[in-house]
């Protein structure tokens, strides 16, 4: 049972950075969160505060109620999965494992026990005697998780543990790494930029910016309904349309739909699978550009009469040819306006994520 | 390139004298300059002169070598010295390379540079700082006068003197030695080590030592090397007796005009040296290997 709260967390570096600004989150028992951004939005400073190799310059990180927020890291109950080249190089992968547990004094055979046990888990049952420089990619990022793993911290960390592998590795380890950490109910906290990894594997997702949180939900609630336009164009594909409304409608270059919001600027985000398209001879709202034919479905990307680029999945590619003129129909908005969601019409229970297989 | 038939016939024959004169400008000269000149002392050291003017093979002039207690006693002053520094060397330059390669305070630039310096001071300007400081009536018996303490008993001319004279001057080139091979060392696991639980000195014995290894190695080598055979810091700061191997040598030399005696003294110097020198390359091929 370990309960991670993080209360109010500011990182400002000395040379003026501010790389994590209030930031304050909760982390139930067993759940895995997801810390989603760009690079530079503060994931890893985060990250490496819970782990305590950054001290907070304030706010408050418990872990089960015990405050923790300037304990060094060989005394906290943490253990952090690196991204890469963390791995002791003149041990062999036993020893690797086995280095926690001897500075914990655990008897000989214990440590035998146990770390076998886990590279067993890990699916590198065997491997104990092997140099880890022979080792591949993954089955060292595998090596890195067991050692961490063997010690059986109350959080787990990982840092974009998966960045230098190859995307069919990456997913492969994805689902290992989910599987693991369900059977163990291991309370998890995952650092990625990247937004297929998040919402593959997260109960909950953080989307990060600035070192601030632009969202926190389940990663179908931070696909459907993003809070902010950030979320909206950082998770999936959207399109993110800049317009006017006046007296109810929407326009923006000769494109125009009723939006019950009042009058002045705002940003209009539809999903490519929200958006209808019809072809037209006369009385186009837009322009077909290029019709790309992924099999299951079809892209159209569109320019509006101003040049707006929009994309659009189309059942049917063979439909639409470039330069064709077409109407648009949004089956699903969401309407912004200083940076939050005013409007939010017919949530479409979509399968899951479609608009990723292009991301 | 024009044409490619002509070059086709001419390289094969042309082209292999020419690589091989590369090699072996150097190869003559490190043959004439370092290889002849052993041959030749221990050649000259190995053969006496019989009464009827021929020469016999004979190990005389080290059997009085080894058997001189003035001359062991020299050489195990030397050794003495060497142990001495290169055990000194790494206490301080081991703590001076991790602070360099460990802290991102800005304090730690200047340090490296200080660390440095002592390479860009020729070791006679050296010695003679050394003892306008430490010497006797020099700056810090001055000090110590000055505030009613007793004069220190001053290193210049024991054995402690080249000691310290060493120690300074090597400095710079231990702590580049260990910064390069803390270099490998990546801070992903250090943090993972401290991640796991280990202490700073768990950390120091079972991470980073294990992996500059090879470094203190060479780094040692390197220092051992240089002053087994130190001349400058030894004649000036050392005392007159036992003396370390270097002024030995030229004292025997010039004041004793005993060339022979002086040449058996130098191939027992490079004897060890070469022992050191074995280190080194041993150490260099592991490197390469692993
Ligand atoms: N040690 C540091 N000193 C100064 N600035 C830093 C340091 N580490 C990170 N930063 C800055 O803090 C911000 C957040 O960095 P980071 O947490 O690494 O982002 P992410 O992991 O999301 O890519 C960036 O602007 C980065 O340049
Ligand atoms: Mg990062």
């Amino acid at each position: 049972m370990s309960v991670l709260k993080i209360k109010d967390v500011s990182k400002i570096f000395p040379n003026g950075t501010t790389a994590v600004d209030s930031f304050s989150l909760d982390v139930a028992d067993g759940e895995l969160v997801c810390l989603l951004g760009p690079s530079g939005s503060g994931k890893s400073t985060l990250l490496r505060m819970v782990g305590g190799f950054e001290t907070p310059t304030s706010g408050l990180m418990t872990i089960d109620g015990e405050d923790i927020t300037r304990v060094p890291p060989e005394k906290r109950p943490t253990g952090m999965v690196f991204q890469s080249h963390a791995l002791w190089t003149h041990m062999n992968v036993f020893k690797n494992l086995a280095f926690g547990l001897k500075l914990r004094k655990v008897p000989a055979d214990e440590i035998k026990r146990r770390v076998e046990g886990v590279l067993e888990l890990v699916g590198l049952g065997g491997y104990g005697t092997r140099s880890v420089t022979q080792l591949s990619g993954g089955q060292q990022q595998r090596v890195a998780l067991a050692r961490s793993l063997v010690l059986e911290p109350k959080i787990l960390l990982l840092d974009e543990p998966f960045a230098s592998l190859d995307q069919h590795l990456r997913e492969r380890l994805r689902e290992e790494v989910r599987d693991i950490q369900q059977r163990l109910k291991i309370t998890t906290l995952f650092v990625t930029h990247g937004q297929d990894e998040a919402l593959s594997m997260a109960d909950r997702i953080v989307v990060m910016r600035d070192g601030k949180t632009e969202q926190i939900d389940r990663p179908d609630v931070v696909y459907r309904e993003p809070q902010t336009p950030f979320v909206a164009g950082f998770i999936g594909t959207m399109n993110l349309i800049e317009g006017v409304v006046s007296n109810g409608v929407f326009s923006k270059a000769g494109y125009a739909t009723p939006l019950p919001v009042s009058d002045g600027p705002v940003t209009l985000a539809v999903r490519p699978e929200s958006l209808d398209l019809s072809a037209v001879s006369q009385g186009s709202q837009g322009k077909v550009h290029r019709v790309t034919d992924y099999g299951t479905h079809g892209m159209v990307d569109l320019e509006l009469l101003d040049g707006t680029r929009v994309k659009a999945m189309v059942p049917h590619p063979d439909l639409f040819k470039p330069g064709q003129g077409v109407t648009l129909a949004p089956k699903a908005i969401a309407a912004y306006r200083d940076g939050r969601v005013i409007h939010r019409t017919g949530v479409v229970a979509t399968t899951a994520h479609p608009a990723l297989v292009d991301a | 390139m024009t044409a490619p038939d002509q070059i086709g016939s001419v390289t094969p024959v042309r082209r292999r004298p020419y690589g091989l004169l590369l090699v072996a400008t150097p190869v003559l000269l490190v043959a004439w300059l370092v290889i002849w000149p052993i041959i030749s002392a221990v050649i000259q050291t190995a053969f006496v002169t019989t009464p009827d003017g021929g020469s016999a093979v004979s190990l005389e002039t080290y059997s009085f070598f080894f058997s001189d207690g003035y001359s062991l006693s020299n050489l195990s002053m030397t050794l003495w010295t060497t142990g001495v520094c290169a055990a000194l060397l790494l206490v301080v330059c081991l703590p001076i390379a991790l602070y360099l390669r460990f802290s991102d305070s800005k304090v730690a630039a200047y340090v490296q540079g200080l660390a440095i310096f002592p390479m860009f001071v020729p070791s006679i300007i050296l010695s003679f700082a050394f003892i306008r400081v430490l010497g006797p009536n020099g700056t810090v018996d001055l000090l110590l006068n000055s505030v009613g303490l007793p004069h220190i008993r001053s290193p210049y001319l024991t054995p402690w003197g080249p000691v310290i004279g060493l120690v300074w001057d090597n400095i710079p080139l231990t702590v580049l030695i260990l910064l390069s091979g803390l270099g490998n060392v990546s801070n992903q696991a250090v943090e993972a080590a401290r991640d796991v639980g280990a202490g700073k000195l768990a950390l120091l014995w079972h991470i980073i030592l294990p992996r500059i290894s090879n470094s203190i190695l060479v780094a040692i080598s390197f220092a051992v090397l240089g002053i087994f055979s130190a001349f400058t810091l030894p004649y000036i700061l050392g005392p007159a007796a036992p003396e370390m191997m270097g002024p030995f040598m030229q004292r025997t030399f010039r004041e004793l005009l005993e060339p022979k005696t002086a040449i058996t003294q130098a191939v027992v110097t490079f004897g060890f040296c070469i022992v050191f020198g074995l280190f080194y390359v041993r150490s260099v091929a592991k490197n390469r290997a692993a």
